[in-house]
């Protein structure tokens, strides 16, 4: 449906009545494109001058060149690179366990009726309205000292991942298989293959464009996630991106360093940045096409 | 049949051990916590000690609390009215059969991708800065010395300038919920009403007004779900100490159950699990007042 649209406003000539009408929306659009262009653009030009050049306004002429020795002290000095290795880290390891958790509970709850079936599915959806104040203070006692106390502290916070993105991740899946037909299954029984093989060796390959859009989602969640880093990362080399970012700030504002603090921002701000460049269609498809219903 | 009862339990359990461990038990505790008395949030249910409904009494009669209650109000009501018509005005501008609507879509809704902490210092380091930022530099270009010489992120204006940051980054996802609710009503309807004389304000107000009946009501829930979380912009805002123009619930929870930055404040996970709770029924009473307000009828295209 979308592509047909897309050929069809190809084709179209330009009607200058028309567009003149649309005028007042364009401009709109132009602004608002034009402030983020301006912002992200102003920040990239900043992240390699110098914080003199910053005070004085004089960006994009680099009067004294181009410094990339700030994304290096940023890097280095600054210790960017640890929080963006964990973040890395972090955001791939709890995308692969989500989806092994989730893609089995999604499909046995859209393909299979038991009892319990609904209450799980409402418990979920629930679920992911709940804020996360109700939820940090105990978990925060248990891994503090509760029954996780003795989990190490990377592990915390990929647990912690996990567990925050199961509801979302399985409703979205369970909506993805419902599209997909029951005759796979079928033909599959007839040839004697188990359900459970079934669903390995066919449904799950058969499911893996939704996999793959959920999995951005929550490869975004997870490396743009502040609040449960700052509270349950326990020592300053297990934080993320975010908080990393926020407590080195201050620092290099002090300092005067602002070239290598917008370099940091960039370095935060690039592969969340690229994902979306190529990625963003199947992105923008996701957030209208999961479990949002209007 | 048997065989499949073993299958849905081994594949459903992993999916409900994390469930019951990250939703149900910390709910159920923190509801629980917020009728006690406890000091650390680490204290075993043995240093608890019962105390009603004091929590929620003595927070209301904290002023910092009231007034984050304030913030977070005024977040709500001019943030969401801001964000809500922004979003649906840039919705129906790129149903209205602009060119580039792709582009327009993915550049509005980018924000929403970036870190909100680098998305905050853009914004707090570049366009606020009164000595290099965009408005102290539109100002000066344009001789317009109001805008030159204005400090944004002085104490009378700072709550503002965070609250428009936001807004600019949350209009993309929003957008998106109403565009999509745009493109599901058929165009056939619009199409029958321009026959029949109907001009395009009116098709508006009268076609696509009425059947976003339910998409509003999403992002109504959706709005206030995500303001009751807020704590990065303000945190961001006012790095250094909680301050009365910015501070929030969240912040305020932050503050008395693991200590403020400054270390002067008491300990009190058991009234920070009572703000959680506020804020929880807060949101559940939105709920339902908007369910009730917004009749949506059943519409089958």
């Amino acid at each position: 449906m979308a592509k047909k649209q897309k050929e069809y406003k190809m084709k179209e000539p330009w009607n200058w009545n028309k567009e003149l009408k649309l005028l007042p929306g364009y401009i709109m659009l132009i602004l608002w494109v034009l402030l983020t262009v301006v912002m992200i653009g102003w920040i990239f030009a900043a992240s390699f001058s110098t914080g003199r050049e910053i005070y004085k306004g004089d960006l994009f002429k680099f009067a004294s060149g181009i410094h990339f020795e700030n994304y290096i002290t940023a890097w280095k000095a600054q210790n960017v690179s640890l929080f963006f290795l964990n973040s890395l880290f972090y955001a791939t390891i709890s995308c692969v366990c989500i989806i092994l958790i989730s893609a089995p509970a999604a499909y046995v709850l859209s393909r299979y009726t038991f009892l319990g079936n609904k209450t799980i599915k409402t418990g979920f959806i629930m679920a992911m309205s709940v804020p996360a104040i109700m939820v940090v203070l105990p978990l925060f006692s248990l891994t503090s000292s509760g029954v996780l106390s003795k989990v190490p502290g990377r592990l915390i916070l990929i647990v912690l991942y996990i567990c925050m993105n199961i509801p979302f991740t399985t409703t979205f899946l369970l909506n993805f298989f419902g599209t997909l037909s029951k005759t796979y299954e079928e033909a599959a029984a007839m040839d004697g293959c188990s359900p459970m093989k079934t669903f390995w060796i066919i449904m799950l390959p058969l499911a893996q464009p939704g996999i793959i859009t959920v999995s951005i989602f929550n490869f975004l969640a997870v490396w743009n996630e502040y609040f449960m880093s700052l509270i349950f990362a326990s020592e300053e080399k297990y934080r993320s991106v975010g908080v990393g970012l926020f407590t080195l700030i201050n620092g290099l504002k002090q300092n005067g360093e602002l070239g290598a603090l917008f370099a940091a921002v960039i370095i935060v701000f690039l592969p969340t940045f690229l994902i979306y460049i190529f990625l963003s269609e199947k992105i923008i498809a996701g957030v209208t096409g999961g479990g949002i219903k209007g | 049949m048997k065989k499949n009862k073993a299958m849905i339990i081994c594949f459903i359990t992993p999916a409900l051990i994390t469930f019951a461990l990250m939703y149900l038990y910390p709910v159920i505790r923190t509801i629980l916590m917020s009728f006690f008395k406890v000091e650390s949030a680490t204290a075993g249910l043995t240093e608890w000690s019962f105390n009603g409904l004091s929590n929620y009494i003595s927070l209301f009669k904290t002023d910092i609390f009231v007034e984050s209650m304030k913030n977070i109000a005024k977040i709500w009501i001019v943030g969401g009215v801001a964000v809500l018509s922004l979003s649906l005005l840039f919705a129906v501008i790129l149903t209205s059969g602009v060119r580039g609507k792709n582009f327009f879509r993915a550049v509005i809704y980018l924000p929403n991708v970036i870190s909100a902490v680098a998305l905050a210092n853009m914004w707090i380091q570049f366009v606020f800065n009164k000595r290099y930022g965009l408005i102290h530099s539109m100002g000066k270009t344009f001789g317009i010395k109001a805008l030159s010489g204005l400090d944004m992120l002085s104490s009378d204006t700072k709550f503002w300038a965070m609250l428009i940051a936001y807004c600019f980054g949350a209009v993309g996802y929003y957008m998106l919920i109403f565009l999509s609710g745009i493109e599901r009503i058929p165009s056939d309807i619009y199409e029958a009403a321009t026959l029949d004389g109907a001009t395009k304000p009116k098709q508006f107000t009268l076609i696509t007004l009425p059947l976003l009946k339910g998409v509003f009501k999403t992002n109504i829930t959706f709005w206030s779900v995500n303001t009751i979380s807020f704590y990065v912009w303000s945190q961001m805002f006012s790095p250094v100490d909680t301050e009365k123009s910015t501070v929030v619930p969240v912040l305020y929870m932050m503050d008395i159950v693991f200590g403020s930055k400054t270390g002067s404040s008491v300990r009190d996970a058991g009234k920070g699990a009572a703000i959680g709770v506020t804020l929880a029924v807060l949101v559940i009473i939105v709920f339902f007042i908007f369910n009730k307000l917004i009749k949506e009828e059943e519409v089958e295209y």
